[in-house]
């Protein structure tokens, strides 16, 4: 006969119970880290925003007079605006493109009997490699120099194709949002095959003797219970499309070259603080950053909250 | 047993009394300076160069700390600003100093580097602060901007040096009909298309007689004869690779290290690179000649300074580090410098060994001209450089035109410039 695991005041299901202050002592580490580089930086930048500076050193309290130079002076006023367009263009494409590609590799390895492991493990390499390699992979398959991918092209006779693919600003957009896709796509393969893994068989089975085929399944069923994990997918995918850095900088410069066609936020607030010359970068960079993190805070606790209640009545 | 071991471990304190002697004689006495840089690429160099220092001074070690130049603005600043930072650094030029300038994080060293005096005022300009005029550096080099050629390209072709615009052009087209790339640049990342425009501009617009002018407002960026510098930069773009704006400053390096580029018009800062990567290419330069109608009736060499070694004001080794900078000022770090980098010292008497690096030098010295947007245009945001670098992109791309992006140039300028009448 199995015996009975311990009981008594200190444990619980066979586990240790811990009383409320060692609790206290395990989260501590978690939220110095988070405190010291997340929350405290914040703050700061937050603070600084509202000085005006004269190269490193803080002058006097300048009120708002940081965030109207952003969108009075040039070359402020010019490259907000356009930077932030292209945040919400990569962010538009994203969407589109993870929710249903992610989504439809996600289905396809769902269903599939034997690989799955291996088809998610190869969807989800090019995510842990850093941001700024995948980046200058690409430039370097894309020169239309020595790149191999034009040289590809020219070998089967398509030559028309073979374009200055990061020399255009008219391709160049769509370079960077499709590299991005390529990189991040394992992300929602994985969200997606976990809650694809999740829906119970028997509602499935249950719409299948109803006479549903596998599109109103999928439509009526599936997605439905799958929702969430494009909650998440989206939000997720709005911070990072609105915080972009590593691969616009790796495949367009600091200036989003070509003509600032790849230009996003990040790199005009790297551009102010680092490289503009304004001794003033300091707080005018700040207040860049602070209506940034506004707008993704703001932006992504609301589109959660909508998501959820929708989701919630859906249920 | 017991005492055994205490006898063992008496002998064992006697064998390490020496060592942990001389460990704390050793640290007692030994300062180590760190000296920070945005130039990977030359750590080995610097290394054989602080040897020398470290050689006569058996108490001081340099450690030669190196960063990728596209993150080292954000390290120095927080290397500056924070506590345990950097003794020594590299600083740029101009207007990208000014923001530590008016920080505080950098020592004045007006009276206290003898060897200032042994550099040309000239060169002090850009290791200056723009308000209060003291030296917050010893500046490590000039750079000079002009047209790298490939000897062997030029004589399979019979082509010569040219001396008037007419043959420059005529060699061209020869190149281009021979299916060699006449001259390779990088217009996809636009740092330094203001530079490379330079070599074809400075001629046409004036050099230093328009720079006066420019400075007193007696002309602006929109006079006709800047106009015709921009539309002569513009025009050059059938003798650059196909989709130049798709070829970037690296690819543009190889084409030319690789032969397939018969010339390259750049800073004297490619020379080591060049002759590093391809010892077998047979590099000569020039000036290139003005086109008709140009201000200046022979080309002109454009120099700048490229940065300075500062000393961090919160530095916690203040003399050794200023010793050391006093020793970066010499004659002999000049020239050691030169010649382990190919590069230029400011520094007087310095002698380049390199012919070519020579030839520069000399040409600098009697057709001298300032970078303009760098020297005089580089204060204040938006800054000369940051406007022409994409504008001369779109010019490329056909999105603006010289007048516009002369237009450009002048209503940006002059949001914080004002001319000294």
């Amino acid at each position: 006969m199995r015996k009975a695991p311990p009981s008594g005041p200190h444990t619980r299901k066979g586990g240790v119970r811990l009383s409320r202050s060692a609790s206290f002592y395990f989260v501590l580490p978690a939220v110095l880290i988070f405190g010291v580089f997340i929350l405290y930086p914040m703050f700061m930048a937050f603070s600084y925003a509202f000085f005006e500076w004269h190269g490193t050193a803080r002058g006097a309290f300048h009120g708002i007079g940081n965030f109207i130079t952003l969108f009075t002076r040039e070359p402020y006023k010019t490259d907000v605006p356009r930077a932030f367009s292209h945040n919400i263009l990569i962010f538009g494409a994203e969407m589109i493109l993870q929710n249903t590609i992610g989504l439809g590799i996600a289905y396809a390895l769902h269903n599939l009997k034997r690989g799955k492991r291996f088809f998610q493990t190869l969807y989800t390499l090019p995510y842990l490699v850093s941001s700024i390699v995948i980046g200058y992979l690409w430039t370097l398959m894309l020169s239309s120099t020595f790149g191999p991918v034009n040289r590809l092209l020219e070998i089967i006779g398509l030559d028309k194709f073979a374009l200055p693919w990061l020399g255009d600003p008219r391709t160049a957009i769509w370079v960077l949002i499709l590299v991005v896709t390529w990189q991040w796509i394992g992300f929602p393969v994985l969200l997606y095959g976990a809650a694809l893994g999740g829906v119970p068989a028997d509602l499935e089975e249950a719409a299948s003797i109803d006479g549903a085929n596998r599109r109103q399944r999928f439509f009526a069923v599936t997605l439905p219970l799958i929702m969430p994990a494009v909650t998440t997918v989206s939000v997720l995918g709005f911070i990072g499309a609105m915080e972009a850095f590593a691969l616009p900088y790796a495949l367009g410069g600091s200036t989003g070259s070509p003509a600032g066609s790849t230009d996003v936020l990040s790199l005009v607030f790297y551009r102010v603080a680092f490289e503009s010359g304004d001794s003033n970068g300091t707080g005018i960079s700040s207040a860049l950053a602070t209506l940034l993190f506004i707008f993704i805070f703001g932006a992504s606790v609301l589109a959660t909250g909508i998501m959820r209640r929708r989701e919630e009545n859906r249920t | 047993m017991k005492r055994s071991r205490l006898v063992a471990g008496a002998v064992l304190l006697a064998t390490l009394a020496p060592t942990l002697y001389t460990t704390s004689a050793h640290a007692d006495t030994e300062t180590t300076l760190n000296v920070w840089s945005w130039r990977p690429e030359d750590a080995s160099a610097y290394k054989d160069i602080f040897a020398v220092y470290e050689a006569a001074h058996p108490n001081i070690k340099v450690n030669f700390q190196t960063y990728v130049a596209t993150q080292y603005p954000q390290i120095l600043t927080t290397g500056l600003t924070g506590k345990n930072g950097p003794d020594i650094v590299q600083t740029q030029a101009y207007g990208r100093l000014q923001p530590f300038v008016l920080g505080g994080n950098l020592v004045p060293l007006n009276g206290k580097v003898s060897g200032l005096s042994n550099i040309a005022t000239a060169n002090l300009g850009g290791s200056s602060g723009h308000i209060d005029g003291k030296i917050y550096g010893v500046p490590f080099a000039t750079q000079t901007i002009q047209m790298f050629y490939n000897k062997d390209i030029f004589a399979k072709y019979n082509l010569s040096v040219p001396k008037t615009w007419a043959n420059f052009i005529k060699n061209n087209d020869t190149l281009k009909k021979a299916g060699v790339i006449p001259m390779s640049v990088g217009a996809k990342d636009t740092f330094l298309l203001p530079l490379i425009s330079e070599a074809f501009t400075s001629a046409v617009y004036g050099g230093p007689a328009f720079e006066r002018d420019v400075l007193s407002g007696n002309k602006t960026f929109e006079d006709p004869l800047y106009v015709k510098a921009i539309s002569t930069f513009a025009d050059m773009k059938e003798y650059m690779p196909d989709n130049v704006v798709g070829v970037s400053y690296s690819d543009s390096q190889t084409l030319f290290i690789s032969e397939r580029a018969a010339m390259f018009p750049g800073g004297s800062f490619e020379l080591g690179f060049f002759q590093a990567q391809n010892p077998n290419l047979k590099i000569g330069t020039f000036q290139i000649p003005p086109p008709p109608g140009s201000a200046s009736k022979t080309g002109l060499t454009p120099t700048y300074v490229d940065g300075s070694w500062s000393l961090n004001a919160k530095s916690t080794n203040q003399a050794a580090a200023l010793n050391l900078l006093r020793w970066m000022a010499s004659q002999q770090f000049g020239q050691l410098f030169s010649n382990k980098l190919s590069q230029m010292s400011p520094i007087r008497g310095v002698t380049f060994i390199n012919p070519l690096l020579a030839q520069m030098a000399a040409n600098a010295k009697r057709y001298p001209a300032p970078y303009l947007l760098i020297a005089d245009f580089r204060w204040a945001a938006p800054t000369g450089t940051d406007i022409m670098a994409p504008g001369l992109q779109k010019l490329f791309l056909g999105t603006t035109n010289p007048a516009q992006l002369a237009t450009a140039l002048q209503t940006g300028i002059s949001t914080w410039f004002k001319p000294k009448k």
